[in-house]
Parts: C-alpha cells; sequence; structure tokens
C-alpha cells in the first residue's frame, strides 16, 4: 500500500478536506484529560494525547442501545441507522486492536451483529503511532503497540516536523489522495522504526504472556483474589473504561401509555453483584474477590485466543492502561500477575 | 449483504399450559404456520430465549419436540419476572421465542451404550427429550437406567409418565425425595439423589451419564460417580448461567473461556474441570 509524507503545517487541510465527506472524531483535551469527541479541524485536536479517558469503542457500541422496538398489539421496528460515514482521526495502536478483539465477539461468530457490522463499516479508522506512552501502558508486552501491524484505513507517525502517513487500505488509498505530500523516502522509513524504538524505551509496565492461561487456572484459589477483594470497590470503571470490554444487559422498557416499548442493550460489568446473578438467589459469583479474579482473569487469562480461536496469540486485554489510571482502590493487573508469578 | 437482527423473535402461540407442581407448567407452543423454523434439526438439551414484550427474555430448555411440526414443549418453574408473567396469562398468549442455541446432550455419543440419567427437581425438563429419543429409537442405545429426586413427591415433574418409562425395555426408573409431607403415600427412597447410587445397576464402563439439577447437587454426583469409576469424559452436565443474549456476545453465562450458551448448555466434565466459578 502507498504513503506520502505530509508535512504538519498541511496537516489542517488534509483534516479539512476529510471532513468534507466524513464526521470527524479525535482526541480533544478535557481538563487534565483526554476524550474522543467532534471535531471540525486538526487545531480542536492534540494529537500529542496520551489516552482518552474512554476508548473509542463508545463509537461502536454505545453505551444503551435500542435493539426494537415493539407495539403490543404486534409489530416490531428495527431502529433505523441514518449516520453517514465517519472517521475517528488519531486513534492510537491499543485501541485499534481492541477493535479488532471485538470484531471476534461481534462479527465473526455464528450471530454478527448489524448494528456493530454497519458502524465498523462505515467508521474510517485514521491511526497514529503512539510516540509517548504513559505510566500505566503496556501495549509492546500484550503484542499491540506502539505501532499498528494493520487493521487501519491510514497509519500516521509523527517525524518531528511531517508526518509519515501510510495506507492500509483502499480507503485509506483515497483519502490519502486528499493530502498534500510528498513521496516516501527510504528515510522516513528509518524514522518511523527510530520513533518506535524511542517509544518502546518508555515503557514502565509489561506482563509476560507466557503460559498466561494456566497461570491463571492454576491460581484460582491464590490468596491474592481475597486480598483485591477486600481492595475492591465494585464501582465497574475498569470495566467501563476497557476498550475490548464486551459485555451487556438486555432490558425491556413500556412507553407511557403501555402501547408499544423498546427492548435494549447497556453496558454491564462482570464486576457488579448482579451480573452473574440467576432466579431464586443464586449467584456465581456472589464474592468480590470471584468478580476481580474475573475481570482480570478474562483480561489476561482465559479471554482472547482461549476464547476465540481465530484471536491466535493475543490476550483480551490490549494493555492500554485505563483500568490501572482509574482505578480509584489503586488495582494494577500487571502487579497481579507479577504475584500470580511469584515475582 | 444485509445481516438479520439476531434478536428478533418469532410470535408464537401458547397452546396448552400443563400443571406440573405448584409451580411448574408444560408449556405447548407452537410456531406459525410457514415459519422457517419448523424444519430446523433439534437437538435434546438445547435452548431457546422465551419472551413477552416489556417484561423481558429468558433461557428455557426443550423438554419436548415435534418433529417437523414446529411444536415444542418448555417445562417453566415460576421464580420470577418472564416465568410469573407465562403462568398468570396461560392459554392462547403470544410469546416470543428465537433459537435453538447451544450444544445438546452427547446423542451420537451415547449410541451403543449405557445411558444413565440423573435429575434433580426442575433439572428433568431437559431430559426428557433425551428419555423420548432413547425410546424411540430403543435399538440404538444400550441400557436406560433414571434417577430422580426432588424435595417432596408433589415436586417430581413428568410423574403422570413414569409407568410408561418404566415400560420402556430395559428401562429403570428410581425415585427419591428430600422430604415427605405428612399425608401422602411414598414408596420409594428419601433423601439426596446420590443414595440412589447403591440401588442402580449401570456400570462405569461403555456408558454415558447425563445430570441436571442444582449445580450443588451435580456436584455430589459427578463426585459420587467419579468414585465408583466413572470417566470424566463421560460425564456430562447442562448448566444454568445468567443468559442475556444466547449467543455469545453479553458475556453473562462466561466460566473461564467457556460461553455456557455457545460452548454448552451441556459440557462434558472433563471439559469443566479446572474452570472459575463452578460449584462442580
Ligand atoms: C440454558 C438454560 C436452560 C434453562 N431451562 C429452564 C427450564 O427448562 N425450565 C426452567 O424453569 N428454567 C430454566 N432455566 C432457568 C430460567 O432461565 C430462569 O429461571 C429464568 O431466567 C427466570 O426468569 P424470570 O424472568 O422469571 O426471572 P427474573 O425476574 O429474571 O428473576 C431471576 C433472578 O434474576 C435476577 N435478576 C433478574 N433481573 C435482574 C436485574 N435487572 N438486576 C438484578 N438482578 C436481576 C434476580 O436475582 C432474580 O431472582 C434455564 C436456564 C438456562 C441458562
Ligand atoms: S484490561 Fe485494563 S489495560 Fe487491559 S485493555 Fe482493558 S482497560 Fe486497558
Ligand atoms: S472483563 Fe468482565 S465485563 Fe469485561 S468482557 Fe470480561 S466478563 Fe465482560
Ligand atoms: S448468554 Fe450472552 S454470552 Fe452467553
Amino acid at each position: 500500500m502507498g504513503g506520502k509524507v505530509i508535512a504538519k503545517d498541511s496537516l489542517g487541510e488534509f483534516v479539512s478536506k476529510l471532513s468534507e465527506r466524513y464526521r470527524i472524531f479525535g482526541p480533544r483535551k478535557k481538563g487534565t484529560e483526554w476524550i474522543f469527541d467532534e471535531v471540525r479541524s486538526a487545531e480542536e485536536m492534540d494529537l500529542r494525547y496520551s489516552t482518552t479517558i474512554l476508548p473509542p469503542r463508545k463509537f461502536f457500541i454505545p453505551t444503551s442501545e435500542r435493539i426494537f422496538s415493539f407495539k403490543m398489539d404486534g409489530g416490531v421496528e428495527e431502529p433505523e441507522e441514518r449516520d453517514g460515514p465517519s472517521l475517528i482521526f488519531g486513534i492510537h495502536s491499543c485501541d485499534l486492536n481492541a477493535l479488532l478483539l471485538l470484531d471476534m465477539v461481534f462479527l465473526e461468530g455464528e450471530f454478527p451483529s448489524p448494528s456493530y457490522a454497519r458502524r465498523r463499516e462505515r467508521t474510517a479508522l485514521v491511526a497514529l503511532t503512539c510516540i509517548d506512552p504513559s505510566e500505566n501502558c503496556f501495549c509492546e508486552s500484550m503484542g499491540t503497540g506502539p505501532s499498528p501491524a494493520g487493521g487501519y484505513d491510514v497509519l500516521l507517525t509523527d517525524l518531528g516536523r511531517e508526518y509519515l502517513a501510510e495506507s492500509g487500505s483502499r480507503r485509506g488509498e483515497e483519502m490519502l489522495a486528499l493530502a498534500k505530500g510528498r513521496a516516501v523516502t527510504a528515510a522516513d522509513l528509518e524514522g518511523k522504526a527510530k520513533a518506535i524504538e524511542c517509544a518502546k524505551s518508555k515503557f514502565k509496565k509489561k506482563v509476560d504472556l507466557k503460559g498466561i492461561d494456566e497461570l491463571f487456572l492454576r491460581n484460582l484459589d491464590n490468596p491474592v483474589w481475597k486480598r483485591l477483594g477486600e481492595k475492591d470497590l465494585a464501582c465497574g470503571i475498569c470495566v467501563n473504561s476497557c476498550p475490548t470490554c464486551f459485555c451487556f444487559d438486555v432490558r425491556d422498557q413500556l412507553d407511557f401509555p403501555m402501547v408499544g416499548g423498546v427492548r435494549y442493550k447497556e453496558w454491564d460489568a462482570c464486576v457488579l453483584l448482579e451480573f452473574s446473578q440467576v432466579a431464586l438467589g443464586g449467584n456465581f459469583r456472589r464474592d468480590r474477590a470471584a468478580r476481580i479474579r474475573q475481570f482480570i482473569g478474562h483480561n489476561l487469562g482465559w479471554g482472547g485466543a482461549s476464547q476465540f480461536r481465530e484471536f491466535k496469540g493475543r490476550a483480551k486485554c490490549v494493555g492500554c492502561g485505563r483500568c490501572i489510571r482509574y482505578c480509584p482502590a489503586g488495582i494494577d493487573l500487571t502487579e497481579v500477575v507479577k504475584e500470580l508469578r511469584g515475582i | 449483504m444485509r445481516l438479520e437482527n439476531p434478536y428478533l423473535a418469532e410470535e408464537c402461540a401458547v397452546k396448552r399450559v400443563k400443571r406440573q407442581t405448584p409451580d411448574v407448567y408444560t408449556y405447548t407452543i407452537s410456531y406459525p404456520r410457514g415459519s422457517n423454523r419448523l424444519r430446523m434439526p433439534f437437538r435434546p438439551g438445547q435452548f431457546i430465549m422465551v419472551s413477552i414484550p416489556g417484561i423481558g427474555e429468558a433461557p428455557f430448555s426443550f423438554s419436548a419436540w415435534d418433529d417437523g411440526k414446529g411444536i415444542f414443549d418448555t417445562t417453566i418453574r415460576t421464580v420470577g419476572n418472564v416465568t410469573s408473567a407465562l403462568m398468570k396469562r396461560g392459554e392462547g398468549q403470544r410469546v416470543w421465542v428465537r433459537g435453538p442455541y447451544g450444544r445438546g446432550w452427547p446423542m451420537e455419543e451415547a449410541k451403543g451404550k449405557d445411558v444413565l440419567i440423573v435429575a434433580g427437581g426442575i433439572g428433568m425438563a431437559p431430559l426428557r427429550p433425551v428419555i423420548e429419543l432413547v425410546a424411540k429409537n430403543r435399538r440404538s442405545y444400550g441400557g436406560l437406567e433414571i434417577l430422580y429426586g426432588a424435595r417432596t413427591p408433589n415436586d417430581l415433574l413428568f410423574a403422570d409418565e413414569f409407568e410408561s418409562w418404566k415400560g420402556i425395555p430395559d428401562a429403570d426408573l428410581l425415585l427419591t425425595v428430600d422430604s415427605v409431607p405428612k399425608g401422602i403415600e411414598w414408596d420409594h427412597g428419601v433423601g439426596v439423589v446420590t443414595t440412589l447410587f447403591d440401588r442402580m445397576r449401570t456400570e462405569p464402563n461403555d456408558s454415558i451419564v447425563m445430570t441436571c439439577g442444582p449445580e450443588i447437587m451435580m456436584k455430589f454426583v459427578v463426585k459420587g460417580l467419579l468414585a465408583m469409576g466413572f470417566q470424566p469424559k463421560d460425564l456430562y452436565l447442562s448448566l444454568e448461567r445468567r443468559m442475556k443474549c444466547g449467543i455469545a456476545q453479553c458475556g453473562h453465562c462466561q466460566i473461564g473461556p467457556k460461553f455456557v450458551c455457545r460452548d454448552g448448555p451441556v459440557f462434558p466434565y472433563s471439559e469443566l474441570r479446572g474452570l472459575p466459578d463452578l460449584l462442580v
């Protein structure tokens, strides 16, 4: 696939051209943090962001979403999707790889989700090589960063005064045709490799993935779970901030005056008590210890390749560090792995 | 390509409601004429998602199935929102049904082998089609032995079919209850279902065990049978978990890497051993 080198001065023009075709969502500063939000120009974005509060999963799986509406006297109506093409600008490697895991759940199974498929299809992805990982990041050890191997339409890498822009799809080629820039030279590719090396030297956390499924399954009774259960607040922040958590609840709501209603899905979290409750008060994860073990075990142990065969060699966790950054109880899953390994 | 919304269900009619016990009813449901589900293959042990718009959706097993006619039974204990609404609305109501989903009982693996069924309470519901299938294809299977336990004699499901089960060639039915209320005649066992192991004739060799009931019951069933020499790969359990989708997306039913809805609800014990959040 082709590429171009775009001067930073020309990025604004490129974004403005793209905005004629796409609604653009990019990283925007909010207080001391960043969020993915609709933007109209390059100036509104901060491409030196570290991580956003919520991952871009919200664009593909909204917090709450109508499955269909119904009338009590018969008739079901599926939600109409009117949204046109959109574009996520500056998605980091971890969050991009997270979408590939969500694809396993919502596209690759026996019953693909039409709404997810539509949103994936209509959303272009301009990825960004991460050059400044935060103190909580560990994508390198998860094999998901700092620069993505694929899954993007365009990949940008900051070369100092210019961006190296590589296309990864036909849509990406078409997008790059809108950009002013010069041809890519061997020196630019070397520059990219250097930027990646430099980013790698900054990681402070890592997870050793060797035999990690068995590590978790062998340690179901490890005292670490009880201790974490006592610390854990079961607030669900980890799950809500996780780019690969896919769990949801399904509920019905009746309209007033009860002539119809909606069946909708809503984000849910395994760390919450009701999540595993069954009839007559049964609950297979009543203790917080079991619930935090599910969150960490699913992310690093038995999720990913053990659950979705095609997801070769990958864990569910992409190492974005959000659950560490936002956990009010200071729970750090990379430390838990060390403890399980007896390090 | 346009994908079909997998949550869309088919509107079906509840033809008949039959009381089994004070809180368990069998609902005979038929798919509408022309439904493309009429020809769908059905395997005992699979489940469907049944819903009432405005109230909610829940998973239930088939307790009988009429091949090709699109009529099936599901036997349901009244415990909450959906199940209470089903009971109150009775015959003639319309319900939404989607499925069947999941992996059922190992009817192929069991061919040529003895079949031992161990059921507790409502757990008999998904095993009833197994008994019917074995009866119908009697020569494909070896001996059939059914161990069934319930809280009291009044809580036994399908009691009016016990005689015909006993009439199946080379079949036995052993019953037990936890307790017998005053005034009820009872000439079978008293005690948990595992107390029937002393009297059963099925041997560990060349046999398949299928069990369903409260997980704590299955724990003792598995323990007892392993001690008698049965192999983990020959013990099949049907598990209950909270299920919101039935199609491996909502995440509620996960046990380690398994989705109970996708990989189960029936599992050989050999696949479950060592997984988290299990009582067995
Ligand atoms: C594969 C499978 C097969 C099954 N087959 C059968 C069968 O053949 N027969 C049978 O009787 N049962 C069967 N069950 C069990 C059956 O699905 C449950 O009893 C049923 O879901 C209860 O539904 P309900 O709406 O009546 O109860 P609910 O109203 O859902 O109540 C059930 C429990 O869920 C909890 N709950 C529900 N909603 C919420 C919420 N929003 N927040 C917090 N907690 C909540 C509550 O603790 C409540 O006690 C099966 C289950 C599975 C998984
Ligand atoms: S588990 Fe934590 S670090 Fe891993 S992807 Fe989820 S939020 Fe990021
Ligand atoms: S970690 Fe918990 S909330 Fe996240 S996908 Fe796994 S089970 Fe669902
Ligand atoms: S019921 Fe939703 S994942 Fe199994």
